[in-house]
């Protein structure tokens, strides 16, 4: 007789006494979530032994479960090592719901608009407890995907895994590397700071230039949401990076894993012959079984992986986060994003059309065609020799290309501009300014100059003395005080220049650098001098102006006009004197804002 | 090679190194989290310390050539900013309370018929009375610039219902009237949503700039006398006024007025001077680059041959002229000109001898209009 009206867990309990009730109860469940494996079958094959009932249970969840359904129950056993797969494409498929699930977390703080997206930011960093870490995870994580989604073409072109009858599922992949790239592009303008603005403004300028004009125009204006980045503009890019792209990612990331499944993992290449596939029979002594072998490997994988990158978000990388964005003022040497810098570096070759685009045009047709053109069959790297030239030859272009896209390679600013910005600039790119990291304290008001350390040995103290001396002979007196007036500074006593106290050896350090950098360039800057001049502005508050005074030389497209002996050909004033130059910049310190030098730097 | 095969061969391996990642991720997690109280307050410091940055930088290209880059203001163009008087700082606050304190006692001592109490006190009272007036003798500076020692508050002098903050953003931010009573020089709005050039995070960098020259209770008087003009109507510090002579007053009608300045023969030298000065401060509208008044230059070949030419003007002299435009700006806008920006109180602060000087001064501007 049953205690209840129906048949229930007090039966058994009844009949069999609380804990094995409860034990059996318990065993119930478990077997229903995992679709076939009971406590007993999860035991056994967490510890490597064999399965004790038939039919063997771990084969149930692939055919009962929704996951498990479409992993395969076994392996070869020669693609379960670290060769040939290396595990890129799990980790890659990890990454798609790694981003998935941070971006998500981030959405909810976030609102697409120029006069609170930065704003938003702020909140995230200073109000959200793990604010800062969601973004910094979600930020490396884009970065680390987009190199494990590289890799992971590269290996499956190294062993060939491209080849008959894998074609489209390389093809599907290369949507997939392009859908990570837009995406982690796209992430860029999110933040709405500088580093956004521009590294996108030049992402779209370069589309621009697609022909015919009417073409390139409208596709400039539909990115741009107007003729400058705007409200529009943002709001579309954010649904690209949080809908549009990631619907095209989940989508092509099935059909990718389904053509994976369809034709089985490929071998590695010397253990088939050539023009074979034998990936989808393997023999039984062959067999690795998903559970609990694969299993257990996928998750230390994405463990030990994840280990790294919160290791990484803990100590060494901070998503960074410039000033707000501004259309007025372009920062000195923007690049793209690292994964575009080819594409800037093809753009200082030539001409916009054809390195903008044609020639990415062409690589990416080339990549998502290249397994309809090299059909030969054999996949073993001896026979390749020519596909493996070509791939060599393309990545050695990839990283010459990407090296000449660096703000460094050919991009001509003024000598002293070049000085001064390495002096002074905001942090940006893992960058700042040599003076900013100088401790507050070590600021010390007064004038300094780099003639103080301009002779080894000389006695320091009478280096500058002679240097204000000969201020006043020159009259370079009169271009400081100029210089002054022209940038608001408060009034300054005298023009003084003094030697840098022993106890801001911080301070110094920054003036030699400022000296080396000037005696670097000879030519363009002859008979220079540099300064620094620190004022207390308010409490807590320095001003420190970087100010380079120099003869003027005849310059031609950025570089100076040398004279037969090779000495710069100076300009002059009607009565043949050289014309003295001045230009300085400035910024100011506050004693809380902890520049502090970039890791390794 | 155990390595080889799934990177660690035997299973148990595998578990305790997924394991032993998991509970590192946790405990990293967990560590973050612990710390993050102290890191968000450490961010909002270092934020606002590169606001602060940032609006010294703004302040010093778009302020400080009204507002001086000290701050302190400049006499009869913008007042001070790093000044006790909009941070409110009371010199007088302690003294103050102290005799407040002693005649509540003096009371109390009265009405119990304490003599000798309140002998003592009203000695008391005397000494204080002297410190007091020894503090505002110390601001002697600041008030004939017009400042009032008992109206120590910006804020509070406007009936100001919010913070300090708010008051300085809101200004930025819609810019300043003329006032025809009160300030002569507009302010223009800075908001980019009002017409200006900035966006609003940063009018709060340069707001937070500016309230960084808060000293809290170390304001000293040396602050309050640096301060070279207060946000009221500029005052000459020496004279500078009409000394006893009668003024026109402001509504004496033209033809009066134009009898009256007859015998009187202007001296441009004085007129500049007076034109130039912060008592009138003329130069603050129609100054080169001023851009909210016709400028002083070519006014007198303006006159001549662009509004005499107007049949409105016809029985009307080039003198006659500029003497209403002055003592009744706004009978009458030039074309381009809005009329009710000029104060209409000229005539009460000016004599005629100056008015004479200031007429003789605008002749000489007769440079040729491009």
């Amino acid at each position: 007789m049953s205690v209840l009206p129906f048949p229930s867990f007090l039966d058994d309990v009844k009949e069999k006494g609380l804990k094995r009730a409860a034990l059996e109860g318990v065993n119930e469940v478990t077997e229903r979530i995992t679709s076939g494996m009971n406590v007993q079958d999860i035991r056994e094959a967490l510890r490597g032994e064999a399965a004790s009932r038939k039919p063997n249970p771990r084969l149930q969840p692939h055919a009962d479960g929704f996951w498990l359904h479409m992993r395969p129950s076994y392996f070869h056993r020669s693609v379960t090592g670290i060769y040939p797969t290396f595990r890129l494409g799990w980790l890659s498929t990890y990454f798609v719901f790694f981003e998935t699930i941070t971006g998500i977390l981030l959405m909810v703080w976030y609102t697409p608009s120029p006069e609170i997206a930065y704003g938003n930011m702020l909140a995230i960093m200073s109000e959200v407890p793990l604010g800062q870490f969601m973004r910094d995870l979600h930020r490396l994580g884009a970065e680390a995907m987009v190199i494990i989604v590289f890799l992971h073409m590269l290996r499956t072109f190294f062993t060939g895994s491209y080849k008959k009858p894998r074609q489209f599922t390389w093809f599907t992949g290369f949507i997939l590397l392009f859908c990570t790239m837009f995406l982690s592009f796209s992430g860029y303008l999110l933040p709405w700071d500088q580093l956004a603005l521009w590294a996108v403004t030049i992402g779209i300028s370069m589309i621009e230039a697609a022909p015919p004009e009417i073409v390139g125009t409208n596709l400039n204006l539909l990115l741009r949401g107007g003729p400058d980045i705007g409200a529009n503009g943002l709001l579309r890019w954010y649904l690209l990076h949080v809908l549009a792209v990631p619907a095209l990612l989940f989508i092509f990331t099935g059909v990718h894993y389904y053509k994976v499944i369809i034709h089985g993992h490929s071998l590695p290449p010397k253990q088939e012959n050539i023009g074979e596939d034998t990936a989808k029979r393997v023999p039984l002594d062959k067999r690795v079984y998903f559970i609990p072998d694969v299993l257990t490997s996928e998750i230390m994988w994405i463990a030990v992986t994840t280990l790294i990158l919160v290791v990484l978000c803990v100590w060494f990388f901070h998503a960074p986060l410039e000033a707000h964005a501004d259309n007025q003022a372009t920062p000195l040497g923007t690049t793209a994003p690292w994964y575009f810098l080819w594409l800037q570096g093809g753009l200082k070759l030539g001409d916009k059309i054809f390195w903008g685009i044609i020639f990415p045009t062409l690589v990416m047709v080339f990549l998502a065609v290249m397994p309809y053109l090299d059909v030969t069959k054999s996949r073993r790297f001896a026979h390749r020799r020519f596909a493996f030239t070509v791939c060599f030859l393309l990545l050695s272009a990839l990283v010459a290309m990407s090296y000449m896209g660096l703000a460094e390679f050919g991009v001509k600013t003024s000598a002293d501009s070049e000085i001064i910005h390495a002096m002074l600039m905001e942090p940006a790119h893992n960058h700042m300014g040599v003076l900013r990291p100088i401790p507050y304290e070590q600021l010390t008001p007064g004038q300094f100059t780099t003639e103080q350390f301009a002779h080894e040995g000389a006695d320091q103290a009478e280096a500058v003395a002679a240097f204000n001396t000969m201020l006043q002979e020159s009259g370079d007196a009169e271009l400081f005080r100029q210089y002054m007036e022209v940038n608001q500074h408060l009034p300054l006593p005298s023009i003084n220049f003094i030697p840098v106290p022993a106890d801001a050896p911080e301070l110094a350090a920054g003036l030699q650098e400022l000296g080396h950098e000037i005696a670097g360039v000879p030519n363009e800057l002859p008979n220079a001098t540099g300064t620094i001049i620190v004022t207390q502005v308010q409490e807590g508050l320095k001003r420190v102006d970087v100010v380079i005074v120099w003869d003027e030389v005849l310059i031609e497209n950025g570089n100076p006009v040398l004279d037969a002996e090779g000495n710069p050909v100076m300009v002059l004033d009607e009565e043949g004197n050289p014309v003295r130059r001045i230009n300085g910049q400035y910024m100011y310190i506050h004693e809380n804002s902890q520049y502090f030098p970039a890791p390794g730097a | 090679m155990n390595l080889q095969r799934l990177l660690f061969e035997r299973i148990d391996h595998r578990i305790l190194v997924g394991t032993v990642s998991f509970l590192a991720i946790m405990v990293l997690v967990g560590w973050v989290a612990i710390n993050e109280g102290a890191r968000m307050t450490a961010f909002e410091q270092q934020y606002l310390a590169r606001s602060i940055e940032r609006g010294a930088a703004l302040f010093a290209s778009n302020c400080s050539p009204c507002h001086a880059t000290d701050g302190r203001g400049n006499l009869g163009r913008a007042p001070a900013l790093n000044s006790p008087y909009l941070f409110g700082h009371n010199f007088l606050a302690e003294v103050d309370a102290q005799i407040e304190a002693l005649e509540i006692e003096r009371g109390v001592a009265g009405t119990n018929g304490d003599t000798t109490r309140v002998g003592e006190i009203d000695t008391e009272l005397l000494s204080l009375q002297a410190e007091r007036d020894g503090l505002i003798a110390e601001m002697a500076p600041a008030i004939a610039l017009g400042f009032n020692p008992d109206e120590y508050s910006r804020l509070s002098s406007l009936g100001w219902g919010s913070t300090l903050n708010d008051f300085v953003f809101s200004t930025l931010y819609s810019g300043r009237p003329v006032s025809e009573s009160y300030w002569p020089q507009p302010m223009v709005a800075w908001a980019a949503e009002t017409g200006g050039s900035l966006r609003t995070d940063q009018l709060q960098d340069i707001t937070n700039f500016i309230l960084n020259w808060g000293r809290g209770d170390d304001w000293t008087i040396e602050d309050l006398n640096a301060v070279r003009q207060f946000p009221i109507y500029p005052v000459q510090p020496t004279g500078g006024d009409t000394s006893g002579e009668p003024v026109i007053g402001a509504d004496t009608e033209l033809a009066v007025i134009m009898e009256n300045l007859d015998p009187l023969t202007g001296d441009p030298q004085n007129g500049q001077t007076l034109y130039n000065s912060a008592t009138y401060a003329c130069f603050g509208c129609h100054g080169a680059g001023a851009g909210v008044a016709p400028p002083v230059e070519g006014t007198w070949t303006r006159v001549q041959e662009e509004r005499l030419a107007d049949p409105l003007f016809a029985d009307y002299t080039g003198e006659a002229y500029l003497a209403e435009s002055i003592i009744h700006p706004n009978a009458f806008a030039a074309p381009g000109n809005w009329s009710g920006i000029m104060p209409e109180n000229f005539g009460d602060r000016m004599t005629y001898q100056q008015l004479a000087d200031i007429i003789a001064y605008l002749q000489t501007q007769d440079q040729p209009i491009e």
